[in-house]
């Protein structure tokens, strides 16, 4: 080709044009049908999260197989802490109103951790009177026990002052029925 | 020690939240405003050449053209990093909305890629002609493709490129502010960090920009001539140190400013800032970005522009002011991006925060992405040449 320089520069900036306008026509058709109907997402994609199977079940889905823990739950100062935190989801435990599924269950140490997730003193995201914490191993020190103790050796876990408040009343320290 | 009790050993203070333990935008997003810092204040020097006719910058002109271009490659390297899914960056730039930030980024930063692209091509289009002459196989059809296939270097197709130079070169001055600028507005951009959302924040970030890049133009020249043995055109470095002094008087005033204003505004997270800046950042604020790294060069450069110095010492000192400032502008980013994450939203607590080694964002990552620059830079320097040959004297 023969052409001059400036109809080549020409040439150059109406590539650039073609490119820059390719790219919007490119844009348009990649962008997925239903984006910006309510905000600028996908509308389909509030029916697909509808779409995604429920996984938990709430304290009470759990209550009418487990009565004697539900009982205890209940009653203790844990009664608004959700079973599925500590043990896994309803999904994977039951389906169809069936067993399906073991859950974990924590032992020894593992019980400790958990306890820590939420109880620990340097976790200072909450105040005191939301949630009570200790300090560790200051609390095991306090109560003039191994620090290799597990909480669930005095808390009982479903209801954590069940024991104590028992031992309080025992030995006279707290009047029964408080 | 037990996983259970580790948290003891933790050295934060007072109330931290739970999401604030962890500083998320680690080094990797120290680095991007870093790079497009040496970006913009590559260009800045380029433009003062190219646009106003500052005939003494000639010998770093060009370079410094190559220089921005091969950190400008990267510039979004750290990003990438960053992400946990970076093949889905591309999906922001399908679906900008007013509302992400970032969106706006990609544009800004394509749009002066194509610029610059551009202005070296003109710049380099005597040179390329000729080398396409002289070239073979792939490389002849390289650089076919950058001088358009043409080859007319007539007097009239010259003035021509001259006047798209200063063309591009003057819509590239406030791309070039835009792009860093916009850095520094997406900082400013998050309400919930009070070190970071003031207005000011776009403004420090392009005058520091401009300190790095005029800093790295200057350290990179006269590195570069010695390892090869070349002179050292002195009154570019004379010029090159005015222009820094400028933007550095200017970046150092208002970096001050800043912490002023938060200190006598006394806004209702004044007492957070405060205590960051005394507290976690002492060191790495006040005695190394403020005292190091910002007023012993300030006493250079005013030695260097009162008092005659001889060439020889005073190149020296230009070598030596610019590694400082290097590191002074880093330190910023670092005081500014990891320093404002070391609080909580909780407005009570600080958290510390600590660099991995190896991983996405450690500091090998950190090595290696500002390698990835000069490495381009080499590579450059095979197609397009550095300095005018022959004439030593011209250059
Ligand atoms: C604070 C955490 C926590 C909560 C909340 C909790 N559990 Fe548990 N649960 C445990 C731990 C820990 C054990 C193991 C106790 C042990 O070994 O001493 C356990 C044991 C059990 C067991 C006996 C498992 C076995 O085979 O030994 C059942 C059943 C159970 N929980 C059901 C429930 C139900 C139902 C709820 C809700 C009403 C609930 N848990 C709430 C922590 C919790
Ligand atoms: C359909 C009845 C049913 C429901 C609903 C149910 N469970 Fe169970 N769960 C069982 C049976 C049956 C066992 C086995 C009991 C046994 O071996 O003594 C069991 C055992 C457990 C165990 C011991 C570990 C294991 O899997 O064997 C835990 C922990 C537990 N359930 C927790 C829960 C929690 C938490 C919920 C609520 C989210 C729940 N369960 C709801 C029937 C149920
Ligand atoms: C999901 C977080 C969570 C976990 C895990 C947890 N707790 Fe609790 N615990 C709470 C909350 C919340 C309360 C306060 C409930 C209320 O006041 O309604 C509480 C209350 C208590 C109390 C009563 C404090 C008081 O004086 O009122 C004790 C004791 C306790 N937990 C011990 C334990 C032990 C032991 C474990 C481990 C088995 C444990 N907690 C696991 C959240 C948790
Ligand atoms: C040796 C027995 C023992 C062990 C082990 C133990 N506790 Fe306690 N804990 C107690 C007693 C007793 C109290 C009640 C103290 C009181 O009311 O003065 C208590 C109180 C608490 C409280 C309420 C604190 C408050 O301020 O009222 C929490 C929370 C708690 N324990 C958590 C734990 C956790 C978590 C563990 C495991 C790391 C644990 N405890 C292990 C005996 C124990």
């Amino acid at each position: 080709m023969d052409l001059s320089y400036r109809m080549r520069l020409l040439i150059v900036l109406i590539s650039i044009g073609v490119l820059a306008g390719g790219g919007l026509v490119v844009k348009r058709l990649l962008i997925p049908d239903s984006f910006g109907v309510y905000g600028p997402y996908r509308a389909d994609a509030i029916v697909e999260a509808a779409l995604v199977p429920i996984r938990h079940g709430t304290n009470a889905s759990c209550f009418k197989c487990h009565p004697y823990e539900a009982n205890i739950h209940k009653n203790g100062r844990h009664h608004t802490i959700s079973c599925e935190f500590c043990h896994g989801t309803y999904a994977d435990h039951v389906k169809n109103g069936k067993k399906t599924g073991t859950l974990p269950v924590k032992k020894g140490k593992e019980i400790t951790t958990l306890c820590l997730r939420c109880h620990n003193t340097e976790i200072k995201a909450r105040k005191e009177k939301v949630i009570k914490t200790v300090a560790m191993p200051d609390h095991l020190k306090d109560q003039n026990v191994k620090i290799t103790h597990n909480c669930n050796q005095c808390h009982h876990v479903h209801a954590p002052l069940k024991y104590i408040i028992r031992a309080k009343q025992i030995t006279g320290l707290m009047e029964a029925g408080s | 020690m037990d996983t259970a009790y580790s948290f003891a050993a933790m050295p934060i203070s007072n109330y931290v939240f739970p999401n604030d333990l962890h500083v998320h935008w680690s080094m990797m997003i120290v680095l991007y405003p870093y790079i497009t810092g040496l970006v913009d204040g590559a260009f800045i020097i380029a433009a003062l050449y190219y646009l106003f006719d500052i005939k003494t910058l000639r010998p770093v002109a060009r370079f410094s053209l190559l220089f921005a271009l091969a950190f400008l490659c990267c510039a979004t390297l750290p990003l990438l990093l960053h992400l946990g899914r970076p093949e889905r960056n591309l999906n922001m730039l399908l679906t900008p909305s007013p509302t992400s930030a970032m969106a706006g980024f990609g544009y800004i930063y394509a749009v002066s890629m194509g610029v610059l692209v551009f202005i070296v091509l003109f710049v380099y289009r005597p040179d390329l002609v000729e080398l396409r002459v002289t070239s073979k196989g792939w490389l002849q059809f390289l650089y076919r493709a950058m001088t358009f296939d043409s080859i007319d270097l007539s007097e009239d197709a010259l003035v021509l490129d001259k006047k798209i130079i200063r063309f591009l070169v003057g819509i590239g001055i406030p791309i070039a502010v835009v792009l860093h600028g916009y850095v520094g507005f997406i900082f400013g951009g998050v309400k919930a960090n009070p070190t970071w959302s003031t207005p000011l924040m776009p403004v420090i970030f392009l005058f520091s920009a401009c300190v790095s890049g005029i800093c790295a133009i200057i350290l990179a020249y006269i590195v570069i001539r010695k390892i090869k043995g070349r002179t050292i055109d002195h009154r570019c470095i004379k010029t090159c140190i005015k222009t820094l002094t400028l933007f550095f008087i200017l970046a150092f005033a208002f970096e001050m400013l800043e912490v002023f204003s938060h200190s006598y505004l006394r806004t209702g997270y004044h007492h957070m800032v405060e205590g960051l800046l005394n507290g976690p950042l002492a060191d790495s604020f006040w005695f190394w970005q403020v005292k190091i790294g910002s007023v012993i060069p300030l006493i250079i450069l005013g030695v260097m522009g009162i008092f005659n110095i001889k060439d020889r010492l005073y190149d020296f000192m230009a070598a030596v002011v610019s590694t400082i400032l290097l590191l002074q502008v880093f330190l910023m980013r670092w005081n500014v991006v990891i320093g404002g994450q070391l609080m909580s939203k909780s407005a009570r607590g600080y958290t510390e925060f600590h660099p991995e080694w190896f991983g996405k964002e450690g500091i090998l990552a950190v090595i290696i992405v500002m390698v990835i620059p000069f490495i381009i830079l080499f590579v450059f320097s095979r197609i397009f040449p550095f300095w005018t040959t022959g004439n030593e004297t011209d250059v």
